[in-house]
């Protein structure tokens, strides 16, 4: 039904299109001069069609949902959820089998109401799409009538559609806002509902991190802690050993990139760094847990050392390799905004080249070398998939690399995997997570941003 | 072909500094400067002159293999200095460098404090032994490049925030610093104002007390005014050669002539 | 000149303060140049492993032992006029009874564990669609149990102590037999790219992973190529210089720069909570991976647009073109190669993009390929992140196979880019 909502539209626009052109054509036929082309003409009416028609479909099938679902909910029989408090999880349980029904899939013998709410369900979902249809006909037909009725020779149709495009692209340009808008909105508003349960002060001071949830309401014993100290206390001893490794690398790759290697060297070197930049970081976690962790336990073990199997060491480590690519581009690409004209003074100064790189060059790149190197801390921070299948799952305040340490990014997604019900506190952790991790790396970000930009300004 | 005719009173010295013989320069393929030969004296200033492109700044970038910086590029012939082939093997560029200092056609001061640009050559190559020494090598290239009583009370301010006209006097200090034995300046005061122009114009004709200095120029009248030799490029080639006065009143080759007849009327 | 020559000769050679110093300024150099070429050799060394790993364990899934074996399929077992419903799983063993007829039966029954367990649904979908084959003797290759795949490869070593072990020695001894009668072949596994997901890694593939993650990526390019495309041009052609395109402009190279679980919980609690969109859907996840690539494609939009110099506007605005005429003329199209490139490069990191799917359930276990977008499904990255987590040894193979699948398909992609840039790009 959706299928054919939207090939209607499309096909009316096309239809609209011809119709107009067709009679802007007719008009200039008839010796009149027009103002804008045929083609302008058949653009407005399109356009009038297709802009009112796209709008109407989303918004009816973003709120088809859930207006179905609160009507159902609304027409249950007396006594059957209400006495759960209305809505909450009972509501979203009956709503979740009532759906279930309703496509076919019956798991045992529902009570009666049940099936006739999804009867009912099923009806409203028909009745609701055929209203749809009916809708979007009635805005294409009035959307075609205005076009047609203002084809005439002085009708500046370019204008017109110049500026429905014009508004079409600024509504493009908004959607990066509104995505990052989305984002705010809806981090603070689960994170609002998770400090409802949990006290901030709890959240940003406790040594505790034990995301269990009580499984009756009335257990208080299994509340959980949710202190967030060492889940971002993991994060950051992860964080300092990936750089710890990434940094030096990267930079010595880009000081001999830069300076020392020969083209044909660079030609090569090049894209395979950018190789290692392009693989997926699923692929990097496996390659911690296929080979470089039991590695690194094998060598602990040779020297006598106990290692976890999940330690930090090895998350760090291979995040380390995913950061020097990074690291290193940023870092070539700093030194050669670096003018020719101080390298040259330097080496007619006398100084070798490695003088002229560590005296004169570096130190001119460091603010853009800098920011990359901040970029690369959000990275790391930010990192999911590595940490996920490399480091552990357990919260210890510890900054042993040779122990095993969870993240931020590490608890949201196992804190989100599987079971997702928006209303305890062990979903809602992970939305608070998110936030802390979202606005750490945005301050990172924006003072990383800030930093290349005035420095691609300095030598421009 | 440049048999020239001695000098009177204006050639402070005849002891030659760096003598070019056979010199060729190939871009890749195509040749840049064609069998030069040279002699450049000792405590003179001697001119570059000649139409763009004619290789005056490349010939000049070979006496102290600045052209080893440009990949494709390749040097042939000998150039001598003091009589040691500065393209032998066994001559390190390095050290070439800090004996024939350059300046260039934009200043290009470090982004670092005027102290730490001037001092720069000397702490690479360790010719000081302790900070106050270190201080009087400083005070006394600006002194040199007179600038000393410009910047004496913000050595530590950085040296990009100087004007244009200091900025390259910084340059000049720098390349002083390191006490060469020639000064190669490419086209020094093309970015610079009329005054700032004066100013370093007067300076290299102090410099002449202690240095050779090549300088290359767009402008006749800047050749005119400063140098004792000059020598005329085109095309490549090294067209004639000798005293200032020589070739800017009586030039022997029509080419040099037609050039100074054209720009200076 | 030869006179003056004569006349000067070479002076005496002051003392150079930097001679004393050289020989350790040079060996300070070769030090960086040491460090530095160390270090990207290290990065190679890196890339080289983490490949060489892969291919070595990954190559064993690219094959898949097979055991020919003939099925006594007896009325007793399966009723002709209900096929369907036949004893499917004793026939297995009778089958194995019959391989190895001088083993004990209660023994050999037991060895019908040697074959994949999909063996018997083949017989029974083979037998319903010919029912004339009951009471006849149908001989079918069919894939073995995981633990003697490993086997068969060598994975398995056969002088570990058998308590430590998956097979017992007579398991083996049985295998080895059938092995010597010629039954064993070992073909291209082609069911690692036909088959949907499965807990038996004998026959689990990643159909149903690549339609996934063929819909979330067209969903992601229809979604965010348009929408990028149009930002781009709004803000390099027609954006007045104002603090509202600043802060648009800040906003997407800040967006850039967040975290892909971020978006996972964006669309979580968005997409999922609050439009109640189906969890585990390809669409919903091409829609939130075209959020994450929406910034890259205009940047890259951006940078292609401004390439374009400005005396092809101004040579056709001259002509009387209106500024949109000029943009969609004459610039668009100049730009196209540039912008296509950086699409595809945007594309090929949403398709390793993992986080986000995560979130929005895209792990879950389904073992058909999806019909349409909007059906439960998997994704390459996600597959991968199921199988690295399964406990079976089977897995670990066809994890290495799968990444490498993966990586095929971001070098087609990332190839094809350079084609296009190459080919196509204009030097003004």
């Amino acid at each position: 039904m959706t299928g054919i909502a939207f090939l209607l539209l499309f096909l009316a626009a096309l239809a609209g299109y011809l119709v107009n052109r067709q009679a802007a054509r007719a008009i200039r036929a008839g010796g009149a001069p027009l103002h804008s082309l045929g083609l302008y003409h058949g653009g407005y009416a399109a356009l009038m069609m297709l802009v009112p028609g796209l709008i109407f479909l989303l918004a009816w099938l973003a709120l088809q949902g859930p207006v179905v679902d609160a009507l159902v909910m609304a027409g249950l029989p007396e006594g059957t959820v209400s006495e759960a408090g209305g809505a909450g999880s009972a509501g979203a349980l009956v709503l979740a089998e009532v759906r279930s029904i309703a496509s076919g899939r019956i798991f045992g013998t529902p009570e009666a109401w049940k099936i006739e709410a999804a009867a009912r369900m099923t009806a409203l979902h028909g009745g609701a799409r055929q209203l749809m249809l009916i809708g979007l006909a009635a805005i294409l037909a009035g959307g075609f009538a205005f076009a047609r009725s203002r084809v005439s020779a002085a009708f500046r149709a370019r204008q017109g559609v110049e500026r429905i495009i014009l508004g079409l692209m600024i509504f493009c340009s908004l959607v990066a806002i509104f995505t990052t808008l989305g984002i705010v909105l809806s981090l603070v508003f689960e994170s609002w509902r998770f400090f409802a349960m949990v006290p901030v002060h709890e959240f940003l001071f406790g040594l505790n991190w034990e995301p269990q949830i009580p499984i009756r309401a009335d257990q208080i014993a299994g509340a959980g802690a949710f202190g967030w100290l060492p889940v971002i206390l993991g994060t950051f001893v992860i964080t300092v050993i990936a750089l710890t490794v990434a940094v030096p690398v990267g930079l010595y790759a880009a000081i001999y990139l830069n300076e020392f290697a020969s083209p044909r060297f660079r030609a090569v070197a090049k894209p395979v760094l950018e190789v290692l930049a392009g693989i997926p970081t699923v692929v990097y976690g496996f390659f911690a847990i296929l080979t470089v962790a039991p590695a690194l336990r094998s060598g602990a073990s040779a020297l006598g050392i106990a290692m976890s199997p999940n330690t930090a060491l090895a998350a760090g480590g291979v995040m380390a390799i995913m950061l020097i690519p990074f690291i290193s581009s940023f870092a070539d690409d700093a030194l050669s905004a670096v003018p020719r004209s101080l390298r040259d003074g330097s080496l007619a100064l006398g100084s070798t080249r490695a003088e002229t790189m560590m005296k004169v060059l570096f130190p001119a790149a460091i603010p853009g070398i800098v920011g990359g190197v901040l970029l690369a801390v959000s990275r790391a921070i930010g990192e999911t998939m590595i940490v996920v299948m490399a480091a552990g799952l357990i919260a210890r305040l510890t900054i042993n690399p040779l122990d095993s340490v969870t993240t931020v990014t590490v608890q949201i997604v196992t804190l989100l995997i599987g079971d997702t019900s928006f209303d305890n506190p062990k979903t809602l952790a992970a939305f608070a997570l998110g936030l802390m991790l979202f606005l750490v790396t945005l301050g990172i970000n924006i003072v990383a941003l800030g930093i290349v930009r005035k420095y691609r300004e300095i030598y421009d | 072909m440049n048999v020239m005719t001695r000098a009177e009173s204006s050639v402070a010295s005849d002891v030659v500094k760096i003598s070019a013989r056979d010199v060729q320069v190939h871009y890749g393929t195509t040749q840049a400067i064609k069998d030069v030969d040279v002699d450049i004296l000792d405590k003179t200033v001697t001119a570059f002159i000649g139409p763009s492109g004619c290789g005056k700044s490349t010939f000049l970038r070979c006496l102290n293999r600045m052209n080893d910086t440009i990949d494709i590029c390749r040097v042939s012939g000998r150039i001598m200095l003091d009589g040691e082939d500065i393209y032998d093997r066994r001559i390190d560029p390095v050290q070439l460098r800090a004996r024939v200092g350059m300046v260039f056609q934009k200043p290009n001061p470090f982004p670092k404090s005027i102290f730490d640009n001037v001092a720069y050559g000397p702490r690479i190559h360790g010719m000081t032994q302790s900070r106050a020494e270190l201080d009087e090598v400083v005070e006394s290239s600006l002194r040199r490049a007179a600038l000393w009583d410009e910047v004496k009370d913000r050595l530590a301010s950085p040296g990009t925030g100087l004007s244009g006209g200091q900025q390259q006097r910084l340059c000049i200090a720098r390349a002083v610093a390191t006490g060469p034995e020639v000064l190669l300046m490419d086209e020094p005061c093309s970015a610079l104002d009329p005054i700032a122009t004066a100013q370093v114009e007067e300076l290299i004709d102090e410099l002449r007390t202690n240095f050779s200095v090549v300088i290359v120029t767009h402008s006749m009248q800047q050749a005119a005014r400063v140098s004792q030799r000059t020598a005329f490029f085109h095309l490549g080639e090294l067209v004639e050669y000798g005293e200032t006065g020589t070739i800017f009143t009586k030039p022997r080759d029509p080419r040099t002539e037609s050039y100074i007849t054209g720009r200076i009327g | 000149m030869s006179e003056i020559s004569a006349i000067g000769g070479p002076a005496a050679a002051p003392r150079r303060p930097g001679i004393t110093n050289i020989a350790r300024r040079r060996r300070s150099e070769r030090v960086l140049q040491g460090l530095g070429l160390g270090a990207i050799l290290l990065a190679f060394a890196m890339l080289a492993t983490l490949v060489g790993s892969l291919i070595i364990t990954g190559y064993p899934a690219f094959t898949q032992t097979h055991l020919r074996i003939d099925f006594p399929v007896t009325e007793a077992r399966v009723k002709s006029d209900k096929p369907e419903a036949g004893n499917y799983r004793a026939l297995m063993q009778d089958a194995m009874v019959a391989a190895l007829p001088d083993a004990d039966p209660a023994a050999a029954r037991k060895l019908a564990a040697m074959l994949s367990n999909s063996a018997q649904f083949a017989l029974r979908d083979r037998v319903v669609a010919d029912p004339a084959l009951i009471g006849q003797v149908v001989t079918m290759t069919v894939p073995v149990a995981d633990p003697y795949d490993q086997l068969a490869k060598g994975l398995v070593r056969r002088d570990t102590p058998e308590a430590e072990r998956r097979l017992t020695d007579a398991e083996i001894a049985a295998f080895d037999r059938l092995a010597a009668e010629g039954r064993v072949s070992r073909p291209l596994n082609t069911a690692l790219l036909s088959n949907a997901d499965s807990r038996f890694p004998e026959i689990a593939g990643l159909k149903g992973a690549l339609i996934g993650s063929f819909y979330a990526l067209m969903t992601c390019f229809v979604i965010s190529f348009p929408l990028a495309i149009g930002a781009a041009i709004y803000l390099e052609e027609f954006a007045p210089k104002n603090r509202l395109s600043d802060i648009i402009e800040i906003n997407i190279n800040n967006l850039a720069a967040v975290p892909s679980v971020v978006f996972g919980l964006l669309a979580l609690a968005v997409f999922l909570g609050w439009f109640g969109m189906p969890r585990s859907a390809p669409f919903v996840g091409g829609l939130t991976l075209a959020l994450m690539t929406l910034p890259t494609i205009i940047i890259a939009t951006r940078a292609s647009l401004k390439a374009v110099p400005p005396s092809i506007r101004e040579a056709a605005m001259g002509l009387g073109a209106s500024r949109q005429q000029v943009v969609f003329g004459h610039v668009l199209p100049l730009a196209m190669p540039g912008i296509l490139t950086g699409t595809i490069i945007g594309l090929a990191q949403a398709l390793g993009e993992t986080a986000p799917l995560l979130l929005i359930g895209m792990n879950a276990f389904i073992t058909a390929a999806p019909a349409t977008p909007f059906d439960s499904a998997t994704a390459l990255p996600t597959q991968i992140f199921i199988w690295a987590d399964s406990p079976e040894r089977g897995f670990v193979s066809r994890t290495s196979a799968a990444i490498l699948v993966l990586l095929c398909f971001l070098m087609a992609m990332n190839a094809l880019a350079i084609f296009l840039r190459s080919k196509f790009e204009r030097k003004w």
